[in-house]
């Protein structure tokens, strides 16, 4: 247990470098000098994460896009990419339960 | 400052790599991806050309002289903000600003601001010696900054300032070097190795490991872009080249690629360009072949649709009359600039970078003959001693 609460919403850095390569995208971080490539469902969080989003909205619009998706292994899978995300700094900070 | 920073593998350059394995694979793919694709993912915008000193090779105009009156104006700021966008637009992600000298704009924190909100990588490549510590703090707060490229002409003031013609510019130079630094920026250093500093080159080498610092090493000198050749008196000749091949830069000089028609074109208009003080759009910052004019046409209409790119990305190996049969070609460095700039044709040659590439082939051969050659069994008293020590 950590007293520190967990985030409600995210977003991803807006200063960060990056590009979409055809269904791919890669970000650059400059500050740790890595570079990161995102597969095609990363891509597209990262688009989504262009403005605030919550777990659920994400999961919603996923959802909505890549039918047949079971919903707990989508979110599953989601918490676990921003938390990558969030991890290797690449988020700017946003609210918290 | 007015030296190319080659955006592309294949320029004249002896580099230290600086990435990981790891790293330097995916942006190799990404490169890749971005010359199939013509993808102008690498970008350079010369934003002036202002520079405080005077370099003897620069390959902008003779700083010695008058600019010459028919010069076309330089881009004011609203033209390369206007550029930087539609750079971005067409799929740019990494972005040189360069010069002349970029900290004399006053108007680059602008651009610097422009492309953070557009979310482009930027790299400055900078004399280093107008790096004063606000304004170095203040680049240093951008995020999006990758680097900065900044070049060094000796190893003692003596030398580096004779060529910058500049009083106090290695010191400043350094000043600005390691503040940079010391607040985070990536500083990478770019040795220009010339007539002027050969002897200094073993020197630079280990002033720079000393200091920590990766850095390149280029011995590309070309006429100039206002038409006049001074430059070319400070550039190696074919004996200096050798003695530095066999002795300083004996660790880089040999690296062969096996020619093929994917690997033999460089990144030229696929996934470089550049874009000149004045507008031009280039195919490389190194090539000074225009391809048309942003103030003329949008950015994106001369990527596309340029005969000048579409000539180059026609090219095949066996347009490039003198390099497609020579035997040499394997470890050419194929430095398009020094060709168009020597030769005035893109398929053309220029004599320095072949003698430079027949070098790298011999010392190749000498090397290999070395390695083949059975050593002499050293007698067991000498190997006895060297057990002792």
């Amino acid at each position: 247990m950590t007293n520190e609460s967990k985030p409600t919403s995210w977003q991803r850095d807006p200063a960060l470098p990056f590009q979409r390569m055809d269904e791919e995208a890669i970000v650059v971080d400059p500050r740790t000098r890595e570079v990161h490539l995102l597969n095609e469902t990363g891509a597209r969080i990262w688009e989504l994460l262009a403005t605030a989003a919550s777990l659920d909205e994400l999961v919603a619009t996923l959802a909505d896009e890549y039918e047949g998706a079971a919903p707990e292994a989508l979110r599953a899978e989601v918490e676990a990419f921003v938390a990558e995300l969030g991890g290797k700094g690449l988020l700017a900070a946003r609210g918290r339960a | 400052m007015s030296e190319r920073e080659p955006l592309c593998h294949d320029q004249d350059v002896l580099g230290k790599p600086g990435a990981g394995a790891e790293g330097f694979a995916l942006i190799s793919r990404v490169q890749d991806w971005a010359s199939r694709n013509t993808v102008p993912l690498n970008a350079s915008i010369e934003i002036t050309l202002r520079c405080n000193i005077r370099c003897l090779h620069c390959y902008n105009f003779d700083r010695d002289e008058p600019r010459a009156a028919c010069d076309k104006p330089e881009l004011g700021t609203d033209e390369i903000l206007r550029v930087i966008e539609e750079l971005r637009a067409a799929g740019c992600l990494f972005l040189m600003l360069t010069g002349g000298e970029v900290l004399s704009h006053p108007d680059l924190f602008r651009f610097l601001d422009r492309a953070r909100e557009l979310n482009l990588a930027v790299q400055l490549l900078t004399n280093g010696t107008m790096l004063r510590p606000g304004v170095a703090a203040r680049l240093a707060s951008y995020e999006n900054l990758q680097g900065a490229s900044v070049s060094l002409y000796g190893a003692t003031p003596e030398v580096h300032d004779a060529i910058t013609q500049m009083p106090g510019s290695w010191r400043r130079t350094w000043d600005g070097v390691e503040r940079l630094r010391h607040l985070g920026v990536v500083v990478r250093l770019k040795f220009i190795v010339m007539k002027q500093n050969a002897h200094e080159v073993a020197a630079m080498r280990a002033q720079a490991d000393d200091r920590g610092y990766p850095y390149m090493i280029d011995l590309t000198i070309t006429s100039r872009h206002d038409g006049s050749t001074g430059s070319l008196a400070t550039r190696v000749d074919r004996a200096q080249l050798e003695a530095l091949y066999r002795g300083p830069l004996g660790d880089l000089a040999v690296t062969r690629v096996r020619s093929t028609e994917d690997n033999f074109p460089c990144n030229c208009a696929r996934g470089n360009v550049a874009i000149t003080a004045t507008g031009d759009v280039l195919p490389c910052v190194s090539v000074p072949w225009t391809a048309g004019n942003v103030r003329e046409q949008p950015f994106a209409e001369i990527w596309a649709r340029s005969p000048v790119f579409e000539r180059i990305r026609g090219l095949r190996i066996a347009d490039y009359e003198h390099c497609a049969p020579c035997d040499h070609r394997d470890y050419c460095k194929r430095n398009r600039g020094a060709a168009v700039t020597a030769s005035g044709s893109y398929t053309g040659i220029d004599p320095f970078v072949c003698a430079t590439a027949e070098l790298a082939h011999q010392l190749a051969d000498e090397r290999a003959a070395e390695e083949a050659t059975p050593r002499a069994a050293e007698s067991p008293v000498r190997a006895r001693l060297a057990v002792v020590r």
